[in-house]
């Protein structure tokens, strides 16, 4: 689902490359957790598969037609985002002024889903999530946990093949985070995507399929 | 765009409406202003401009070409009426005369006068207009008279009278009148009236005839008005015949009338439209001041979207459409405003915006699909103007970078700048003040000033320019002194916030140079005309009659050694058409001395001598601009049916009559074989029997509807109304002295929201509130303070192109600068305290952000 080729990265005026050669391969349906020191490029390495950061060289294949983001102009990159790309990120990113069945629809307006399965599909997520109910509720009423529910829905409802979250539970408490780690890998498993997870926690690394860890040497 | 992206978009507009409510509601009411004022000067306009011309052509009717004299004290000989009706490709003439007669009620006219005078119902000139019976039923058929029970023809001693005159003098038809011009008298009686007469039109209808028998002139009419075979081409037609026309004769397109009474009014027209664009740009500005803000504070949000996959050009035109969304309610709030305003101004008003050019007329406004759609448009154009460039920031924001920390001040490609402005950018600004400098020097185009407004706008963009680079010098060095701990944060930030500044500091830029300008302009105009004034009014008092000669009575008592006068000067007035495509220019002939001219004009230049065999005559500033003619210069009048070179003496000072006048001396006038029909005095009292001398005045020209007034009552009078036309300028001053602090006042705010996390560490590091406050009004202080100098030096420099560039190619009116420094001074530092004011609403904002909560956030 997410094949990584010969891709290196230096940051201009730099003295070393972020990151160097680095090749890595995510199979469909496996979740991979990357991990690493702060500075190494862990950011980085997934701002360039999102396509948001350009790389100096190498191919970023993404999704089931495997096309090279790192080839692709900006709108293309932005169109190949919104099929198959879900983002999961530390400081959730809600949109604070439209409701949360309007935060999830958004990657379904984008990916240009059909409007008469966008109820249907929200509505089955947010029961999935454990927010039945919050459709009509407004992000800054909700609590950190749920803020985070409201983004695993928002990144799973137009069915990508693939998840990046950087720090998913970065800014929750330990009992929370358990339960968001564990409804985030639950429901990319009954999605059949594949993920890759940016984390600092062992505890984070430990319950996903692969750990890679990213040194400035290379990964490991 | 698909029927998703569009609903999307919508969430999006509306969330953005919801959260920004002021702010929103604010631009679009500015939107609307714009909008309605030019919308409703172009509804007034139109409507004056088809009521001026219908009334023309009720009098006129509609033939295809007029044959006039050049000069209104000119004639038509019938010979000449007589020789053109047998040219075949003529289908009929009608000839007539026109004259102004003044009214009385009865045979007995001096007691009717009497009784007029006493009861308030002082008889004005009426025009009175002599027709051939034949020839009106086919060009002037409006004029057709309809003659009384009695069964009295047309070819009968009578007048008809339109409905308006008799509703005006109280008569019915029957009713015996007197008719007086200068010494001429007619003792008859209304037989009729004009049916198809507008309602305003006073009007009396003779037969040709007996008219020229009263009143003359024999054997000649004022006009002949032509109607062609069909077939017939008129342009060259007129050509045939332009070369076998005696002189002082002029054969003309009818049309060419209708395009001069446009022609008179447009740089009027073309002026107000300006001020009202003026308007819309600070509605452009608000937008783009609310827009830049709200992209800014979004920043996050639409980098998660663009993350999530909107694409580029989907943002930039999320921005657009949030623009629009302003504009188009912004527009259609506008139309209904300007057409309530227009409808509002004929009723209470009538038809005259200010200039002069309709007064009197009650046009029907009426609101045409076109124009509202164009003005619609312009409303929706200004909207998008402003959201352009915060659309263009949008577009351009790194995505990672926004979503991780807000919005980047710089775009990418200005980024790793220093502190110093880039020589590029300075070279961008030096070129600005050329271009502008260089429109200066550019003659008007179709008689408007077009490339004197494109260096006003210049002048407001190189101000708003200049506003970053200045920024950067000036707090640059001041940076580097050693200053206390919040001056530093509020200096700090302005050098390395730039763009924000820029938004800030360009709404004062743009408010304060617009009002510096205007009230340089016409603090210069008014001072220009007050010493006009004192030059042009030597004498206490002064007659005037409204387009006809003095009564002789009058006169002939002036002459008497019992009349209370030192001295006496007199006026006469006409009018010669010098190009049929312009209005006429005035002919004064006035009772003075060849070698009086330097005492008794204001000239603006050397007094030409002229040799005593010359004519010499002395023209005003706007006849030399619109003709281009200069002292010394023979000029070719048309004069007394015949051409009359004469010598231009000099060239004076006119504020009164836009379209150009010329002096000549009545001795000339008459020696070239001219009546001296007294129509104006000018009366100095015998020292010590002023009091005396008005109630001479009083008791001799009492029921001629003469005009009698002070000196010092003209002058007030003429301030007056200087001061009235020029009131709207001071509203649209005040709303944009508004705007400009709202725009410093939301764009502080904005500024706190998105520093809420460097505020809350300086918080959570000892600044206590005090100190927030003192930084953020400190800010608010300088960034001002950078507006209004920039504005200061914008202003002075619109309001010198404004008195030497605009005025002169629009009005042909000069004058020198004269900036108010102490008005301009003192509106400087009041706007400084409500700026600092207005920026304490931001400091409010700073020292409630709940600094632990702030901090807690990633975002």
């Amino acid at each position: 689902m997410l094949t990584v080729t010969h891709l290196s990265k230096r940051h201009p005026n730099a003295a070393r490359a972020v990151f160097d050669e680095l090749a890595f391969t995510v199979a469909a349906g496996e979740i991979v957790a990357l991990v690493g020191e702060s500075g190494v490029g862990k950011s980085t390495l997934l701002n360039c598969i999102a396509g948001l950061e350009p790389a100096d060289r190498g191919a970023i294949l993404i999704g089931r037609e495997a096309r090279d983001i790192a080839r692709l102009d900006e709108a293309a990159r932005a169109a190949l985002r919104a099929a198959s790309i879900g983002f999961v990120f530390q400081a959730f990113h809600v949109l604070p002024t439209l409701t949360v069945a309007q935060n999830i629809a958004v990657p379904l307006l984008l990916s240009g889903i059909a409007p008469g399965e966008h109820r249907a599909r929200i509505e089955a997520l947010l029961a999935r999530v454990g927010l039945a109910g919050f459709a009509q509720r407004w992000p800054p009423s909700l609590s950190g946990g749920e803020l985070q529910r409201v983004a695993i829905a928002r990144a799973l409802v137009h069915r990508p093949a693939l998840i990046l979250a950087d720090e998913p539970t970065g800014n929750l408490d330990p009992r929370t985070a358990d339960e968001v780690l564990a409804l985030l890998l639950e429901r990319v498993r009954e999605e059949h995507a594949s993920a890759l997870i940016v984390t600092h926690s062992q505890h984070v690394a430990q319950r996903c399929d692969r750990i890679l860890t990213l040194t400035p040497e290379g990964l490991q | 765009m698909s029927r998703p992206a569009w609903r999307l978009s919508w969430w999006l507009i509306r969330a953005q409406f919801m959260t920004r409510r002021t702010a929103t509601a604010l631009s679009m009411l500015a939107i609307a202003l714009g909008v309605a004022l030019g919308y409703a000067i172009h509804l007034i306009n139109t409507a004056a401009l088809a009521d001026f011309s219908q009334a023309m052509k009720s009098v006129q009717g509609e033939p295809d070409a007029v044959l006039a004299a050049k000069d209104n004290a000119g004639r038509v000989p019938l010979a000449l009426i007589n020789e053109i009706a047998r040219d075949p490709a003529v289908a009929i003439v009608a000839p007539v005369i026109e004259t102004r007669v003044r009214v009385d009620r009865t045979a007995d006219y001096a007691a009717d006068r009497t009784a007029d005078h006493a009861a308030g119902r002082a008889a004005a000139p009426v025009k009175l207009i002599g027709l051939d019976i034949f020839s009106a039923a086919a060009v002037m058929p409006k004029l057709l008279p309809r003659q009384d029970s009695s069964g009295a023809g047309m070819f009968e001693d009578g007048v008809h009278a339109s409905p308006a005159l008799l509703s005006r003098l109280q008569l019915k038809v029957g009713a015996g009148v007197t008719l007086t011009r200068g010494d001429a008298r007619w003792r008859t009686r209304i037989v009729g009236d004009l049916p198809a007469a507008r309602p305003d039109d006073l009007l009396l209808v003779a037969d040709i005839a007996w008219v020229q028998a009263r009143f003359g002139p024999p054997d000649a009419v004022s006009e002949g008005r032509l109607r062609l075979m069909p077939g017939t081409r008129l342009a060259s037609w007129l050509e045939t015949w332009a070369g076998r026309l005696p002189a002082g004769l002029t054969l003309r397109a009818a049309a060419d009338d209708t395009q001069r009474v446009s022609n008179i009014s447009r740089a009027y027209r073309v002026n107000l439209n300006v001020l009202a664009l003026v308007a819309l740009l600070t509605g452009a500005f608000l937008v783009f001041a609310t827009q830049l803000t709200a992209v800014a504070q979004r920043s996050t949000q639409f980098a998660l979207l663009g993350v999530l996959g909107l694409s580029p050009r989907m943002r930039l035109l999320q921005v657009l459409f949030e623009g629009l969304a302003i504009g188009m309610p912004g527009a259609a709030l506008g139309l209904a405003l300007g057409y309530g305003l227009a409808l509002a101004f004929t009723r209470v008003m009538g038809g005259d915006l200010g200039g002069g050019f309709f007064s009197g007329s009650t046009p029907v406004i009426e609101a045409r699909l076109l124009p509202s759609l164009g003005f619609f448009a312009l409303g929706c154009a200004a909207s998008l103007a402003g959201a352009l460039y915060p659309a263009w920031l949008n577009r351009v924001q790194p995505l990672a970078q926004a979503l991780r920390t807000g919005f980047a001040q710089r775009p990418p490609a200005v980024h790793g700048l220093d502190a110093r402005p880039r020589r590029s950018v300075l070279i961008a600004i030096a070129l600005l003040a050329l271009a502008a400098l260089g429109l200066t020097r550019l003659p008007a185009f179709y008689e408007l000033p077009l490339a004197g407004y494109g260096a006003i706008a210049l002048v407001l963009v190189l101000g708003i320019a200049a506003a970053p680079p200045l920024t950067q010098i000036v707090f640059g060095a001041f940076a580097r002194r050693a200053l206390s701990a919040p001056q530093r944060v509020a200096v700090q930030n302005i050098v390395q916030a730039p763009l924000m500044a820029q938004v800030a500091a360009s709404g004062l830029i743009v408010s304060f140079a617009l009002t510096v300008s205007m009230v340089t302009m016409v603090s210069s105009f008014r001072l220009a005309v007050d010493q006009w004034l004192d030059a042009v009014l030597p004498a206490p008092l002064y007659v005037r009659s409204k387009g006809m000669p003095l009564p002789q009575e009058l006169l002939a008592a002036l002459e008497q050694g019992a009349a209370p006068f030192a001295r006496i000067e007199r006026t006469a007035h006409g009018a010669l058409s010098l190009d049929p495509q312009r209005p006429a220019v005035v002919l004064l002939v006035r009772q003075m001395q060849r070698a009086d001219a330097a005492a008794r004009l204001p000239f603006t230049g050397p007094v030409v001598a002229v040799a005593a065999d010359r004519v010499p005559v002395w023209i005003s500033e706007p006849m030399q601009e619109l003709y281009r003619l200069a002292p010394g210069r023979t000029l070719r009048l048309p004069l007394l049916g015949r051409e009359v070179d004469t010598v231009i003496g000099g060239v004076w000072r006119d504020y009164s009559r836009q379209f150009g006048a010329v002096v000549i001396a009545s001795d000339d006038y008459i020696a070239l074989g001219g009546q001296f029909e007294v129509s104006d005095l000018a009366l100095w009292p015998r020292r010590g029997e002023e009091a005396a001398a008005k109630a001479w005045l009083a008791a001799h020209a009492a029921g001629y509807g003469l005009d009698i007034a002070e000196s010092s009552e003209i002058r007030a009078v003429s301030l007056s109304i200087f001061d009235k036309s020029f009131a709207v300028t001071y509203a649209l001053e005040a709303a944009a002295m508004l705007i400009g602090l709202f725009g410093l006042a939301v764009t502080l705010a904005a500024s706190v929201w998105l520093r809420a996390r460097e505020l809350a560490t300086l918080s959570a590091l000892g600044f206590d509130r005090a100190m927030l406050t003192r930084a953020v009004m400190f800010e608010g202080a300088l960034i001002a303070g950078i507006g209004l100098g920039l504005g200061l030096a914008c202003g002075v420099a619109i309001g010198a192109i404004l008195t030497h560039v605009v005025n002169p190619q629009a009005f042909h009116w000069r004058m020198e600068l004269t900036v108010p420094w102490l008005q301009v001074l003192l509106g400087a530092a009041l706007t400084l305290v409500a700026g600092v004011i207005a920026s304490r609403f931001a400091a409010r904002l700073a020292t409630r952000l709940p600094a632990a909560q702030v901090l807690a956030s990633a975002q």
